[in-house]
């Protein structure tokens, strides 16, 4: 099947609510940062923003917007110990298994066949909801995760959206 | 911003059209529906083939901006999926 036009389907279901057009963010082009080193070698690390929250933690609030929460997850936390509270997307899914939107077992097993280096010692969770302050992430909670992520001398990140 | 900070990055999407606006540095498009961009739960198989594929662009990717789209068919029809979030927000 063709992808699904998100965008022209969101901003016809805001118009139909009557509220202003929605300001997406486009881009021109996009930095490279080139890996350093082999991936076999590098240390890797993921974000969602599903909201995921590991069981010991509070949940994200599922109705969330401009929530700037980012959460810390332990890099051996079991694949069963976390919680998706999301209303933005069905995650039935990922509910029962955590893979399927968070390979946290997979990018472990990478590492124990040596396929990438090493898994960091933290990934992340959070930018989850609807996000409309958008100088608050570029000027303050993007680069202090960028700063936390060079402290822990990542040398790749994986992020996946939802 | 993580990649300007010098830290090679890779999205992993399942709205093409919503990447292209954002224009990451590195993506691999999934077809499948939002909830799973790492395919079907306990299909380790599959998931594990996603993730190798979004870590290989960090070796074949030239160009800042590029998405690649992988070959991989979701087995049904499915939708937009807004969820309940947005109706909430008409409240």
């Amino acid at each position: 099947m063709e992808p699904i036009a998100y965008v022209s389907r969101l901003n016809e279901f805001y118009r139909s609510q009557g509220f202003p057009v929605y300001n997406w963010t486009i881009n021109k082009g996009a930095p490279l940062t080139p890996l350093s080193k082999p991936l076999a070698r590098c240390r890797l690390a993921m974000l969602t923003s599903g909201g995921v929250s590991r069981k010991d933690t509070a949940p994200f609030n599922p109705q969330a917007r401009n929530d700037l929460r980012l959460d810390v997850i332990d890099k051996e936390t079991p694949a069963q110990f976390f919680a998706i509270n999301d209303n933005y997307y069905n995650h039935i899914d990922a509910d029962r298994d955590i893979n399927c939107i968070f390979p946290i077992e997979r990018l472990r097993e990478l590492q124990s066949e040596s396929v990438i280096g090493e898994v960091g010692p933290h990934h992340y969770s959070g930018f989850m909801g609807r996000i409309y302050t958008r100088s608050a992430v570029v000027n303050e909670a993007a680069p202090a995760l960028a700063r936390r992520l060079r402290d822990e001398r990542i040398d790749a990140f994986v992020l996946v959206p939802a | 911003m993580i990649e300007e900070a010098g830290i090679p990055t890779v999205v992993v999407s399942t709205g093409r059209d919503l990447s292209e606006q954002v224009k990451p540095p590195r993506t691999v498009f999934v077809n499948f529906p939002m909830g799973n961009p790492f395919g079907k739960p306990f299909d380790r198989v599959q998931q594990r083939k996603i993730l190798l594929d979004a870590l290989h662009t960090f070796e074949s990717v030239k160009m800042g901006g590029e998405i690649i789209n992988l070959p991989y068919e979701w087995d049904e029809q499915f939708g937009m999926n807004l969820g309940s979030g947005y109706r909430a927000e008409t409240a």
